[in-house]
């Protein structure tokens, strides 16, 4: 079964479609990205999944469980790490912790809480300050404790490293890589490409609403063009055109710069009768992939303009 | 403990204060009434200054104005107080807007990603709204008589415990009826100070009408539109019975807006 099953969901605000007929699975055990640029209606469908908005069309499942019509089920084992943690600031950060663990069906496990303390650097003595003396990271450390606390089966978090320092992000990427092996399912969504590409194991893009891509991140990376460097021992002439899918970023007699897409095959055949030193070749990047798509977004936002 | 009680004792131990100040200051408002009515019951200043209203208040007010020119009439004083009126109305107004409030800061999202029904945020504020608008009108009644029993002449004609429990549950009635328009306009609203501010207009218009209502006729006509119709203490106070009618339309006030809430709240998008 799967963990989020997403059937056919349209979202209206108005005349703007901000989930357009989105349907979209993730496994039971898997990490899936959830990416788009701004407005492109990741969180509104994060929020249909926690019935927090209701959708014009279509039906959202958590575990089999209809996310209106069987909220109470849908919502039993998920932790929620929400884009911006409105807290009441008057709250010690333990008191934050105890009522929402206690709104939990499961009981939570202390050794688990600590653990999570002493992963993000959070002790008691924090703890026991007001929320309005904390600082951006310190929420947001709080924020993923509390999500992942009763070890959900689902963790459906959004935008989780935003605020968190280098140091804690590592940490956070190591969570996620216990929770993984731990078989929990993890629906995040990101703006960092770096991280996605890092820790998950597939990647859903939205474009205005609408599913563009949907993909392994290794599959995704095939994606992109590779950087290739060819070096010569003595000068090579361009005297051919390149086969298709090779872009020629910089030439020199000596050193050439290449984009290529695809295998390399058509690449090696190509410079085999010509004196190459050696052939440096850059793995792709998510990154070149994802911003190809974001790009033509972009461009798309232009021409409508 | 269920997740719905944890969060309804959170709220109430979020209110206390507010409420638990308020109810001081209302209970040290009647002791502070009663030794003004027992300086004047000592200086038997009570026949004279009823002979010293001017006949056009008299006939104004009608023969009610006279009945709280007495001991027991200045005991009950409270109730007719506006700022007293005012601050229950007001803390109703402000305890019924705690869900739009969380919708607001976005803490509502923390609490309804756990597996609590939507309905369990408009039930703990009722409870939280009905709880609190009681304690502080009992807290007031609790200053009444600790006053009279510490404080008054024992000969003096002290109001009937029947009468400051009528008179208190009149008022209870009457806060919590805002409390119910507060909670359906906030049902639908993104901003606190929108509903809150709302209410806060229709009160005031409320009050101001049946103000209006009983001294000019043209706008008696209209006057039943305002919940204030329905609080009558200086009736009370001059003796008559428990208005049950009065009592179950601010009742029925109440349980309208709170029905409104539940439907209202169930169907709408929670998003800032």
């Amino acid at each position: 079964m799967a963990a989020i099953s997403i059937q056919g969901i349209t979202k209206r605000f108005g005349s703007l479609a901000a989930v357009n007929n989105l349907r979209l699975e993730a496994a039971e055990g898997e990490i899936l990205g959830f990416l788009g640029l701004n407005g492109a209606g990741k969180t509104t469908m994060i929020r249909i999944l926690l019935d927090l908005l209701r959708p014009n069309s279509g039906r959202a499942l958590l575990f089999g469980y209809d996310c209106q019509t069987q909220g109470l089920q849908a919502r039993s084992n998920i932790g929620y790490l929400p884009g911006e943690m409105g807290v009441y600031s008057d709250l010690t950060g333990r008191e934050l912790l105890d009522l929402l663990a206690g709104m939990n069906r499961k009981p939570i496990d202390k050794k688990l809480r600590r653990e999570l303390q002493d992963r993000f650097e959070l002790p008691d003595r924090d703890l026991r300050r007001r929320l309005r003396e904390y600082s951006t990271g310190m929420k947001r450390k709080l924020g993923i404790i509390q999500a992942f606390q009763s070890d959900p089966a689902l963790l459906i978090l959004d935008e989780p490293t935003e605020g968190l320092d280098p140091l804690m992000q590592e940490s956070f990427y190591q969570l996620l890589a216990d929770v993984k092996s731990r078989g929990r399912t993890v629906f995040m969504s990101s703006h960092v490409l770096s991280e996605v590409g890092r820790v998950c194991d597939r990647i859903a893009l939205l474009r205005k609403g609408a599913l563009v891509l949907l993909s392994p991140v290794d599959e995704c990376r095939k994606l992109a063009a590779r950087s290739v460097r060819v070096s010569f021992s003595a000068d090579a002439q361009l005297g051919r055109e390149f086969p298709p899918g090779i872009e020629v970023v910089a030439a020199s007699p000596r050193l050439w710069s290449l984009k290529v897409e695809g295998p390399l095959g058509p690449l090696l055949s190509f410079i085999a009768a010509l004196p190459v030193r050696d052939l440096e070749v850059a793995e792709p990047r998510l990154e070149d992939a994802v911003l190809e798509y974001y790009r033509e977004d972009a461009a798309g936002e232009e021409v409508s303009r | 403990m269920t997740g719905a009680v944890r969060l309804l004792l959170h709220s109430l131990k979020r209110s206390r204060t507010l409420v638990l100040t308020t109810g001081l200051l209302l209970a040290a408002f009647q002791v502070v009434l009663i030794l003004v009515a027992r300086s004047m019951y000592r200086s038997g200043a009570f026949a004279q200054l009823a002979n010293m209203l001017p006949p056009f208040v008299r006939a104004l007010f009608g023969p009610s104005l006279v009945s709280f020119m007495s001991f027991s009439g200045i005991v009950c004083v409270a109730y007719i107080e506006v700022a007293v009126i005012g601050a229950l109305v007001a803390i109703s107004i402000a305890l019924a807007t705690i869900p739009v409030s969380e919708i607001e800061t976005g803490f509502i999202d923390l609490i309804l990603s756990r597996p609590l029904a939507r309905h369990w945020i408009v039930t703990r504020t009722i409870v939280v709204l009905a709880l609190s608008v009681s304690v502080l009108v009992s807290m007031m009644m609790a200053g009444a008589w600790i006053g009279l029993e510490t404080l008054a002449p024992r000969d003096a004609p002290w109001p009937s415990a029947k009468l400051i429990e009528s008179l208190g549950l009149n008022l209870d009635l009457l806060a919590i009826s805002w409390g119910g328009v507060a909670m359906a306009l906030g049902s639908v609203s993104r901003r606190r100070r929108v509903p809150s501010g709302i209410a806060g207009l229709l009160a005031l218009t409320a009050y101001l009408l049946d103000y209006t209502g009983r001294m000019w006729k043209p706008a008696e006509s209209i006057a039943w539109l305002s919940p204030f119709r329905y609080y009558t203490p200086f009736d009370l106070v001059m003796g008559g019975p428990l208005p049950v009618k009065n009592l179950m339309v601010l009742a029925g006030i109440a349980a309208t807006g709170f029905a409104a809430a539940y439907v209202l709240f169930s169907r709408r998008d929670i998003s800032r």
